[in-house]
């Protein structure tokens, strides 16, 4: 594995006092690899957001404590100076952000803001660096960049947006893109063409991307592995096709019942019963105990760890490894 | 661009000619004959007469509605009952200090305040931002004059630092003399201007473009100035609209208190003599502060934000 980018190990994010911490996500670890994809599902409030946030430090600390390993290319991102941060964010890690309408400065052009994020690293002639801008524009298939590089946000749809933050996040090649959440404000065709426009850039420069949603159709169509995280967690890990062919959790089997198909329309969506728990205090237990179908007496009592199954296959949950060990 | 000022200017024709007929009633609606105030109470009946039919104070009142908005609109508001002066020409020697007054106590209060408020966001609940709030605490509630007063007993009587009244001669005297009276403005404003900042700032910094600058690798200075501040900068500019506008009621007063000439000084004499014309000038003059204020601050918009340039 000497390829590894991004290893994170152990990471947790609390709030709250320290006596009774709020903890958002909880020793989650999980592992990209250059040039791969790695999606992160689960529903709204399973910490997913956090995670990513936490890799480029942005999530602020204090009120949080982060704790755990993030290492990138080796390095622990949780031990760099914060004053170091900046030389790292935009660089070697770039990120587009969840809400596309709001992640933009509405008061700057936005030739000027995919310029600032060049500019930030890179010492470059004003005329090298507005070819560069409209390299990007376009490597990002916005129509008519020469046109746009005055435009200011409000005067685009949501899917220019999106595509003017990836080429922001894209500004400096860096070697790992997050995404959170990059298509679930866009309409169903503009979707397609994101993705599309993400994977043509991880083609291009080799990079990995850390691919958030909640969507396992999006997963299934861009990704190499998966994470599958609940209440903070991560329950069940795997590649792609083994987790389609063969979901251990009973909350990935709920999640991958509520996938729309494709062949057959009429049936009705199915719904995992319930909702993610607000994060609360730890208790003892598997926190989806009470939306599980296959819930046992030891659920309530123990966290089942999260132990592999097949080659690159793990999951947590004492139903799968009663019915393993059958 | 162009059109929408010419727009704007339109939209101030409304307004100012309500502005108009607010005075006019008012002026009649005033206890006290103004005949009886301009002569004296030995003026016997006939000289009453023949001033209130010279000032067309006999016209039926419509007339004397037309008459009014024609002269205010050819800026001619007669002459004052006391001193006979045009007041045009009271106005030309007494507005520009109102003006300069108002301009340093503002520019004095951003000057005080941006930095202040500034510092408390970018020190949130620690010690400079619960000092900050004291600071406006103490801002909002010394009355500007009172504040005033103690400054000029203190500094000028006491210490003979700064003149006692007047505005003197020349920039570096009037700066002398303005120093004071500025300065008992501008603790309220800096004080409003400074918490405006510190919550405008929060706010904004909470935002997500804001994350965004910082994932771009932006540092701090660069996330405050270049994309905080400059959001920050609309409900701001709405604040020191305001506060230009209260510092002109304030000077009122501080002129007063420090013997200044101004538009104060002289609307408030004018009304202890009941010098009707002056008076009803003056309020015009206030009046027409408020209106370009606004539109001052429409024009300011404009520059900082370009959603309201591209609708236009
Ligand atoms: N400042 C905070 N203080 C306390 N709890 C917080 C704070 N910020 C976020 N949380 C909690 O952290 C949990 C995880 O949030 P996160 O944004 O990571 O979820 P997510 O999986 O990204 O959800 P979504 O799909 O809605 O984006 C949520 O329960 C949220 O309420
Ligand atoms: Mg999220």
């Amino acid at each position: 594995m000497s390829d590894r980018l991004l290893d994170i190990r152990d990471l947790s994010v609390e709030f709250g006092p320290v006596a009774r911490p709020l903890r958002v996500v909880d020793r989650v670890s999980f592992s990209i690899d250059a040039g791969k994809t790695l999606g992160i599902v689960g529903e709204s409030g399973s910490g997913k957001s956090m995670t990513a946030l936490s890799v480029l430090r942005l999530v602020p600390e204090p009120p949080a404590r982060i704790s755990g390993q993030i290492l990138f290319d080796g390095r622990d991102l949780l031990k760099v100076p914060r004053r170091n941060m900046p030389a790292i964010r935009g660089k070697d890690i770039g990120m587009i952000f969840q809400e596309p309408m709001a992640s933009l400065n509405p008061l700057m052009s936005i030739g000027d803001q995919i310029a600032e994020a060049i500019m930030l690293h890179e010492s470059m002639s004003a005329d090298r660096r507005r070819e560069r801008v409209l390299d990007l524009l376009r490597l990002v298939g916005l129509p008519d960049p020469e046109g746009r590089l005055g435009a200011y946000p409000d005067q685009f749809s949501g899917g220019m947006r999106q595509r003017v933050m990836a080429a922001i996040a894209m500004a400096c090649n860096p070697r790992l893109l997050i995404a959170d959440e990059p298509t679930t404000a866009l309409d169903v065709t503009i979707q397609a063409q994101v993705l599309e426009m993400m994977l043509d850039i991880r083609r291009r420069f080799n990079s990995a991307i850390l691919l958030i949603t909640h969507d396992l159709g999006v997963v299934a169509e861009v990704c190499e592995r998966v994470v599958v995280m609940y209440a903070g967690k991560v329950v069940e890990d795997a590649d792609v096709g083994s987790l389609f062919a063969n979901a251990l959790h009973p909350y990935t089997q709920g999640l991958l019942r509520s996938v729309p198909s494709l062949t057959d329309t009429r049936k009705r969506l199915y719904q995992i019963p319930g909702s993610v728990p607000p994060a609360r205090t730890i208790k003892a237990g598997c926190p989806f105990r009470p939306r599980c179908p296959a819930r046992m007496d030891r659920c309530a009592v123990e966290m089942p760890p999260l132990v592999p199954y097949a080659p690159g296959h793990r999951a947590a949950c004492w139903a799968v490894s009663k019915e393993m060990a059958e | 661009m162009a059109r929408y000022l010419l727009l704007r200017l339109l939209d101030l024709v409304p307004t100012v000619f309500l502005v108009l007929t607010l005075v006019f009633i008012a002026m009649r609606i005033l206890p006290g004959d103004p005949a009886l105030a301009a002569l004296g109470a030995n003026a016997d009946g006939g000289q009453l007469e023949a001033f209130r039919e010279r000032m067309g104070l006999n016209d039926p009142l419509w007339l004397q509605y037309v008459h009014f908005l024609w002269d205010a609109v050819r800026l001619d508001f007669g002459n004052s009952l006391m001193s006979n002066i045009p007041i045009s020409t009271l106005i030309a020697n007494n507005l520009p200090h109102t003006v300069y007054l108002t301009i340093v106590s503002v520019a004095l209060g951003l000057f005080i305040g941006i930095p202040l408020g500034l510092y408390a966001a970018t020190q949130r609940n620690k010690l400079p931002d619960n000092a900050l709030r004291i600071y406006s605490l103490i801002g909002y509630s010394v009355p500007d004059f009172y504040l005033g007063a103690i400054l000029l007993i203190v500094f000028s009587l006491n210490l003979g630092w700064f003149p006692i009244n007047g505005a003197g001669e020349g920039f570096w005297d009037g700066l002398h003399h303005i120093f004071l009276p500025a300065l008992s403005l501008a603790l309220l404003k800096s004080a409003f201007l400074g918490r405006l900042t510190r919550t405008s700032l929060l706010e904004v910094l909470g935002r997500d473009y804001v994350r965004t600058a910082r994932a771009k690798g932006a540092r701090e200075g660069r996330v405050i100035f270049r994309h905080g501040l400059r959001n920050a900068m609309l409900p701001l500019s709405t604040g020191i609209g305001i506060s230009i506008l209260a510092t002109l009621s304030g000077a009122v007063a501080i002129e007063l208190v420090f013997n200044r000439p101004g538009i104060g000084r002289l609307l408030i004499s004018a009304i202890q003599e009941r010098d009707y014309p002056v008076i009803q000038a003056g309020v015009m003059m206030f009046a027409t502060f408020v209106v370009l204020v606004n539109l001052l601050m429409d024009i300011v918009y404009i520059f900082i934000d370009p959603r309201i340039r591209m609708k236009s």
